[in-house]
């Protein structure tokens, strides 16, 4: 690969490429994004490789990989240029029909397609209504690049933004237009980046850092880990030009070891960027020197806080410092470093190339631009999902999301993590907006949206947060480390039905104390899940309490299950799958299931036909007594006489 | 050794010294002047019955006596020193010095491949070049090369890049990809991410649990399998999900969650 | 350096540049608790207990002392209800872990703690660290340390060290605010190092 050394060589090198490209040529592209490829991908992409092998295509087709498309509901997800078809849903044993069908006869294969709800097939991705209803500005390119190979990067445009900046910007300008752009942290603390970059560029001393936060610790959030998978260039580039624009020459990238692909596509990345003058020494010629060093965390969450991630960086145990010195001011090694999440870097040269009128232009008063978030859960269409800040979240969980699977009733969405809270259906007309979740007890964290519907027990909801921070405390400090564990403590025994009077007090005591006292964000933020679960839901924990009902019908030690005698009809289904040999019955005998033995693994509800439905979850009433052994099935024909 | 005479064994031989009108190997006689010293016997036919005595007291299951020594009812083999005495001594040092051969070897084996693990933790920490800020990522290139991190390895990489062995130990309990115990040969993680958790991840939980009979954070005995939880994976649209040696399950039934236990 | 003043509960007090809240309170007399602080080392604030409402303008934070450092015209006030009821609770939850220990009884009585809040489950040591950083930045001798994460987190000597080191020493031992520190180190000082981990079950207790 030949060095590019001057402005005008990013440009020149698009062109290049474009015009060595046959865009008449036939191109096949299998998403290779990690939802799609625990949907064996992987042999999707092998399956291609050998059917064109076999029908002696080779010539005449070109096979690529992409980082994730975003609607991982239906994946393995194929695309076929020129024409631009999408295939939904791919496995290998399709591949020769499409191969046949599409590459030889120029034919689509109708059954592949994306179906709306009137029945129509739709052919290009694009169309498709999940994508149609969002604003995929950053995430958008996704589907177009080869994240191995940098020059599917630069032919959509990539590195003009970082041209633009050596060579026609001074740093101040650049700091300027990130500040007009109004640009806030897309990582959890939505701090203004324009502000924290004039910081770390004021601070005194030398050398400064800048560095990319990929922790993504929040279970239920993988958009980071889908851009550094997908499109890692973006990244690179955003984070080179912030580095100019604050006087840094060291960059370091801290990537959750949780995610290897995206190391992997990193370090290719970065060693393109490399042979390319795109990084390292004297940048495109302009006399810029700029390099990055990859960083693999190592299993914590509390390591993706910025002060604790700067103390991973320095090889030490990764704990949370005290913030009133800035680790802006005072970072890794006690020099100014400034820390920005992964999509925030991403969305940088957009600003740059658009501008930040454009930017600022996208969005509400207080938040500008479009955010990344995964829509999980208790939705039909899960997947990533981009949309303009200043959308409402009917929008999303509805339009974008297809709403609540199997006709149940929505309950909440569940937003921000572990730091976040519950925002139920009143609430599902506000608009996206930094300021207006934090309002209503949540916050936008890092992009996680999680969909609950009427059979998720809230109780238990704060219970897995708290359960899931009490193994990430890092356990420095007395409010955060013995806090945590004695609500934790409080709701293990409201879930199994050994609640008492004051509990629901007591957790809202410690919560209060937890939030001002702990050290860091983690500690600090721990409470959110409880306290909001206890102000929208506070029947269901008075209900686990006194009367020992789980309404959701969650809690193992609240719930009994019953078989109703008037709609068995005997199949022995339940009894023939029952782990523990609980249900007792035969052919067109009532079946009985044994309480004392039954473990509520929920496996006869499971199986129960349900044109039957014989099978119900009881809560806080207790079960009936049972019918004599060998009692006769009401034959449903006999009902109706 | 049956099948073999007497005479023919003697004769394989070279001899030095004579005893008791009996030619021996030169080793034989060392071994004799040895126990009589340390014995601190009279004299040397004193020696050889006391060898005897703790030879016989030694091997009571392999003291067969060759076909050349018969026996008549009731009888014991008199305490005389015989050609056939000492052969059925040199059979029985023979026996044991293979045996010690044995344990050589082994431990030439065992020292072998600490050597070599300690060449390959040499080679791993040597990359790093003495930079303290690089602990992590060094641990974490043994982790995945050893699947376990040992005392020796973290003591070795405490003198090499010159850390007190606190702050290694610090790092390497605080972080959840290390194990200080030797991990099983297969890794089964499932996912209990929110997403998932909301899908019915503790459900898969128990059933995984329950056929491999472990809890999460545990090996099972025979080494195969170590069982653990993480924190989202990534593929929520799949959920719940479970990963083994990095191929993923969506929604894995119990059968074959059994069939995988079964597997190697 | 250069001096100016704060005012701490009403109080006009002088603090000179780099100084803590808590160092320009006890130079005025004012008492502040602690239980992780100790001159010469460096401030942990991992305990808490010295918290204090700070008001800075308009608005008002809780900060931990020991940490934040003093400045021109900061308004303090070092018990305020909302400072006296995390304190209060602190000492609940530490009491749970170290359920006879006299500083931790005596601050109790002087905030009105309820010693059975939370059902005790003594380990007896607070984690305030101090053995552990005395001997680290002190002594620099690094034969204690601190194992693990949340309330598996613990403190360790290591007997590679601490068999050489500790003998003469023994210096950490009158630092601990529990008094627990001389029985750890008898039981856990074992020539061979065992680690107390149940080989199938990975955890260290």
């Amino acid at each position: 690969m030949t060095r590019l050394n001057s402005s005008a060589s990013v440009e020149k090198k698009r062109q290049e490429i474009l015009n060595s490209k046959d865009q008449k040529k036939l191109y096949v592209t299998i998403c290779s994004g990690t939802a799609c490829h625990a949907s064996r991908s992987d042999e999707v992409f092998q399956a291609f490789v050998d059917e064109i092998e076999r029908k002696g295509l080779r010539e005449k087709v070109d096979i690529g990989r992409t980082g994730c498309h975003g609607f991982c509901e239906r994946g393995t997800i194929v695309n076929v240029f020129p024409k631009d078809i999408c295939y939904l849903q791919v496995k290998a044993e399709d591949v020769p029909e499409i191969v046949s069908k599409t590459l030889i006869e120029n034919e689509i294969v109708e059954r592949l397609l994306y179906e709306d709800s009137n029945g129509q097939k739709i052919i290009h991705e694009n169309d498709i209504p999940f994508y149609k209803r969002q604003n995929r500005t950053v995430f958008g390119n996704n589907r177009l690049i080869d994240p191995q190979n940098i020059d599917s990067y630069i032919a959509l445009g990539g590195y003009t933004a970082l041209t633009k900046v050596l060579f026609e910007m001074t740093p101040e300008q650049v700091l300027e237009e990130v500040k007009k752009a109004n640009l806030r942290g897309r990582g959890g603390g939505g701090f203004p980046a324009g502000i924290k970059w004039e910081t770390t560029r004021n601070a005194p001393g030398e050398p400064k850092y800048v560095i990319v936060n990929a922790d993504e610790g929040d279970p239920g959030a993988y958009m980071d880990r889908s851009l550094l998978e997908g499109n890692p260039h973006s990244v690179l580039e955003g984070l080179t030009i912030g580095a100019y624009a604050i006087g840094s020459h060291q960059g370091f990238i801290y990537v959750r070891q949780e995610y290897p692909i995206a190391v992997e596509n990193l370090l290719v990345a970065l060693e393109q960027a490399r042979e390319y003058g795109l990084l390292g020494k004297n940048i495109l010629g302009s006399g810029f020197d700029f390099d990055v060093k990859v960083h693999r965390g190592a299993g914590a969450f509390v390591s993706g806080e910025s002060s604790a991630l700067m103390t991973a960086i320095e090889g030490k145990a990764g704990e949370p410092r005290p913030k009133y010195i800035r680790t802006a001011v005072s970072g890794i090694w006690e020099k100014p470093s400034n820390l920005n999440n992964v999509e925030t870097w991403a969305t940088v040269p957009l600003i740059i190339n658009k501008g930040a009128e454009w930017f600022s232009n996208i969005g509400t008063k207080g938040s500008k631009g479009t955010k990344i978030f995964s829509l999980v859960g208790k939705v039909n269409n899960t997947g990533l999902v981009e949309v303009p800040m200043g959308t409402t979240l009917r929008q999303v969980v509805y339009d974008i999301g297809g709403g609540i699977p199997k006709g149940k009733k929505f309950k909440a969405v569940q937003t921000g993590g572990p730091s976040g809270g519950v925002i139920p259906e009143e609430f599902l007309d506000l608009s996206i907006d930094f300021d207006e979740l934090s309002n209503v007890g949540s916050m936008m964290g890092s992009g996680g949206m999680v969909v609950m519907d009427e059979d998720t027990c809230m109780v238990d909801t704060a219970r897995y947060f708290l359960d899931f921070l009490a193994g990430e405390s890092c356990g420095k400090c007395v409010p955060c480390r013995e806090g945590i564990y004695q609500m934790l403590k409080i709701l293990n025994r409201i879930c199994q039905g050994e609640g008492r009077e004051g509990d629901i007090e007591l957790l809202e005591e410690i919560s209060e104390v937890v939030k001002d006292f702990s050290l860091c964000a983690l500690g600090r933020t721990a409470p959110n899940p409880v306290l909001s679960t206890i102000k929208y839901f506070r029947n269901e924990y008075e209900a686990h309490i006194y009367e020992k009902r789980c309404p959701a019908g969650v809690c193992k030690a609240l719930i009994s299950y019953y078989i109703d005698p008037e709609k068995c009809q005997g199949c022995t289904a339940c009894l023939r799958n029952c782990p523990t040999g609980a249900i007792t019955g035969g052919k067109g005998l009532v079946h009985i299931i044994d309480q004392e033995k039954c473990v509520k693994c929920g496996t006869c509800l499971e199986v129960c036909p349900p044109r039957f439905s014989a099978v119900t979850k009881l809560s806080g009433v207790s079960v009936p007594e049972p019918v004599p052994q060998g009692t006769k099935v009401i034959r449903k024909g006999d009902r109706k006489k | 050794m049956c099948g073999l005479t007497v005479k023919r064994i003697m004769a394989r031989k070279k001899t030095k010294s004579a005893f008791v009108g009996i030619k021996m190997t030169s080793e034989q006689a060392e071994l004799l002047d040895r126990l009589q010293r340390v014995l601190n016997s009279a004299t040397k036919t004193e020696v050889l019955l006391k060898g005897l005595d703790l030879l016989g007291k030694l091997y009571p299951s392999t003291s067969i006596p060759p076909p050349w020594i018969l026996l008549g009812e009731g009888e014991t083999s008199p305490p005389v020193v015989t050609n056939r005495e000492l052969a059925m001594l040199e059979a029985e040092a023979r026996r044991y010095s293979t045996n010690v051969q044995q344990v050589r070897n082994k431990t030439k084996e065992v020292m072998k491949q600490m050597t070599q693990e300690l060449s390959k933790t040499d080679r791993i920490v040597d990359k790093y070049k003495g930079d303290k800020s690089s602990l992590i990522q060094l641990l974490l290139e043994l982790q995945r090369e050893n699947h376990w991190l040992s005392e020796e390895m973290l003591k070795w990489v405490s003198q090499k890049m010159d850390i007190p062995l606190t702050q290694i130990y610090r790092v390497a309990t605080f972080y959840k990809a290390f194990s200080l115990v030797p991990r099983g040969r297969h890794s089964i993680s499932v996912c209990m991410g929110t997403a998932c958790h909301v899908r019915g991840a503790p459900h898969l939980l128990d059933k995984v649990m329950e056929t491999l009979k472990i809890r999460p954070g545990e090996t099972t005995r025979d080494m195969r399998f170590s069982l653990e939880t993480v924190n989202c994976l990534g593929c929520c649209a799949l959920g719940p999900v479970m990963v083994v040696d990095g191929k993923y399950y969506s929604k894995p039934s119990t059968k074959e969650i059994e069939q995988i236990a079964a597997s190697d | 350096m250069s001096e100016f003043s704060l005012i701490i509960n009403g109080q006009k007090v002088k603090a000179r540049e780099g100084m803590t809240i808590l160092e320009a309170a006890r130079g005025a007399g004012i008492e502040i608790p602690t239980l992780c602080y100790q001159e010469g080392l460096a401030p942990f604030g991992a305990c808490r207990l010295c918290t204090v409402e700070i008001v800075k303008g308009q608005r008002s934070r809780l900060v931990a002392s020991c940490v934040y450092p003093a400045e021109e015209g900061l308004v303090v006030k070092t018990e305020s209800e909302r400072v006296v009821k995390g304190r209060k609770l602190i000492l609940e939850l530490l009491l749970a872990r170290a359920p006879n220990v006299q500083v931790l009884r005596e601050y109790g009585m002087k905030y009105g703690v309820d010693l059975m809040k939370f059902d005790p489950e003594p380990t007896s040591c607070i984690l305030c660290g101090l053995c552990v950083r005395y001997c680290a930045e002190e002594k620099k001798k690094n034969a204690i340390g601190f194992i693990g994460r949340g309330t598996e987190r613990a403190v360790m000597f290591f007997p590679e060290i601490a068999s050489e080191e500790c003998p003469k020493c023994g210096e950490c031992f009158a630092i601990c605010p529990t008094g627990v520190l001389p029985s750890n180190y008898a039981i856990n000082r074992v020539p061979h190092f065992t680690w107390p981990v149940n080989p199938f079950s990975g955890t260290y207790k």
